[in-house]
């Protein structure tokens, strides 16, 4: 088994009130009109007002959640920095794209270029934390986050001192972004409420969603809520591989599957992905409670981070709230946590989560 | 010179998104850079992006860029007497 990685601390700036995880889901916040856009966060508090005007929206959350959970975690400086994104910052490469266009690429703003970068947010982080280590951004579609996880668990695993590394994912949707996705159906084509999002799976596609979700982890259990045991990503699988990977991941973890007190399923409403959501869903045990989360989110290529967000908070709170509850199990326990997270276009990642183990 | 001077801070502020921020507020002598304005050096390019596409200046010699880039008087003189649209 690998290195665990150890989540110290959790920052999630979603579409609900998850920076401030005291009032998670008061209210819960949904839309219409297929944009479940981020509720920000006054950002005043980590960027200075010089460096904030010329930030976009992604930017801002990025950083302030990622610097959030630094300072939860009682970190000041991360032995790395490690951001998982599909599209980086898709407003200023717009930006800078647009002025190419309308300005005949002459004159052009060197803003947008600069910050249009899918590791703006790793450098802005390094720059604020006077940190000069290992600084990597992975930009792998739906497999973004896990691939930036993955190397995180690699790098913690090489090490016998105490480590810390501050990895997240961020995502954000623009109105064309939504529209050039929409064309190859990513997107409902009805109006709908996104919180009856799971109840629309017979027809295709999702509702848009964006956030930014960072963490800090550590090989150090020391005031970790949960620890990471497995990452584990399938490409294009069948609904008996990923029975199969589920039934191995548990086997190496030495659990069996009455063990799994929560699966946190990330299914997302899309009717071409629901034959690999039916089997993990009616072949769980009595035990365990099945939780979904894109109906609060929405769906992005980052958007298991949210997921990990809420496993991490379930770990915290020690409760399950009833708005995320999709099948109760009997279990009351929060011990053995699944995430199952499932994109549209049909690839699954999925992660095992405990408490960390109790000390001597 | 005076309309040239309070066109020119409204372009700033719009160009560098300096919200909440009026042109009146910035005094025609006080530096850019430092401890007027307070802008950093991506401002700098930013402002030399809004010569070339306002007033059709190019600035190519850097020491000369620091000299009309000091205060909005020294860019709105270098204007009146560089500008070609």
């Amino acid at each position: 088994m690998r290195q665990p990685l150890y989540i110290l601390s959790a920052c999630s700036i979603s579409p609900q009130h998850s920076y401030d995880a005291e009032n998670f889901l008061n209210p819960v916040v949904t839309t219409d009109d297929g944009k479940l856009r981020i509720t920000a966060p006054d950002y005043s508090k980590y960027i200075s007002p010089v460096a904030i005007r010329r930030m976009s929206r992604m930017l801002k959350a990025g950083i302030t959640a990622g610097m959030k959970s630094l300072e939860m975690g009682g970190v000041t400086t991360p032995d790395a920095i490690i951001i998982g994104t599909a599209r980086g910052s898709v407003t200023d490469m717009e930006t800078f794209l647009k002025d190419m266009i309308n300005l005949q690429e002459e004159a052009l703003n060197p803003t947008g270029f600069i910050q249009s970068t899918y590791n703006s947010v790793n450098g802005w982080l390094a720059m604020m934390t006077r940190s000069t280590c290992y600084n990597q951004t992975y930009v792998h579609r739906g497999f973004s986050l896990e691939l930036c996880l993955f190397d995180a668990q690699l790098m913690l695993s090489e090490s016998q001192d105490k480590k810390y590394i501050l990895a997240g994912g961020f995502d954000e949707l623009t109105d064309e972004y939504v529209i050039i996705r929409g064309r190859i159906g990513y997107y409902k084509e009805q109006k709908l409420n996104s919180l009856s999002l799971l109840s629309h799976n017979d027809t295709s596609g999702s509702v848009a969603g964006e956030g930014a979700h960072f963490f800090t982890l550590s090989n150090n259990p020391e005031n970790a809520a949960c620890a990471i045991h497995t990452v584990q990503m399938l490409l294009k699988p069948t609904s008996e591989a990923v029975q199969a990977a589920i039934a191995d991941m548990l086997a190496q973890n030495e659990l069996q599957k009455e063990d799994i007190d929560v699966i946190m399923c990330g299914m997302n409403g899309d009717s071409r992905s629901q034959f690999l959501v039916d089997p993990v869903v009616n072949d769980c045990h009595e035990h365990t409670t099945i939780t979904t989360f894109k109906q609060l989110s929405g769906e992005y290529d980052t958007a298991s981070g949210f997921g990990l967000w809420l496993v991490n908070y379930l770990f915290t709170q020690k409760r399950i709230p009833e708005e995320i509850v999709y099948k109760k199990g009997t279990s009351t326990r929060i011990k053995n946590v699944l995430l199952f997270n499932v994109t549209i276009l049909g690839n699954v990642t999925l992660m095992l989560m405990t408490t960390p183990p109790a000390r001597p | 010179m005076e309309d040239l001077k309070l066109k020119l801070k409204q372009q700033i502020i719009d160009s560098l998104n300096l919200q909440g921020m009026k042109p009146e507020e910035i005094d025609d002598n006080a530096p850019l850079f430092g401890d007027g304005l307070g802008l950093d050096s991506i401002d700098s390019l930013e402002l030399m992006v809004l010569l070339e596409r306002n007033y059709g200046i190019k600035i190519e010699d850097a020491r000369e860029g620091r000299k009309i880039l000091t205060s909005v008087q020294t860019m709105a003189e270098y204007i009146q007497q560089n500008s070609k649209i």
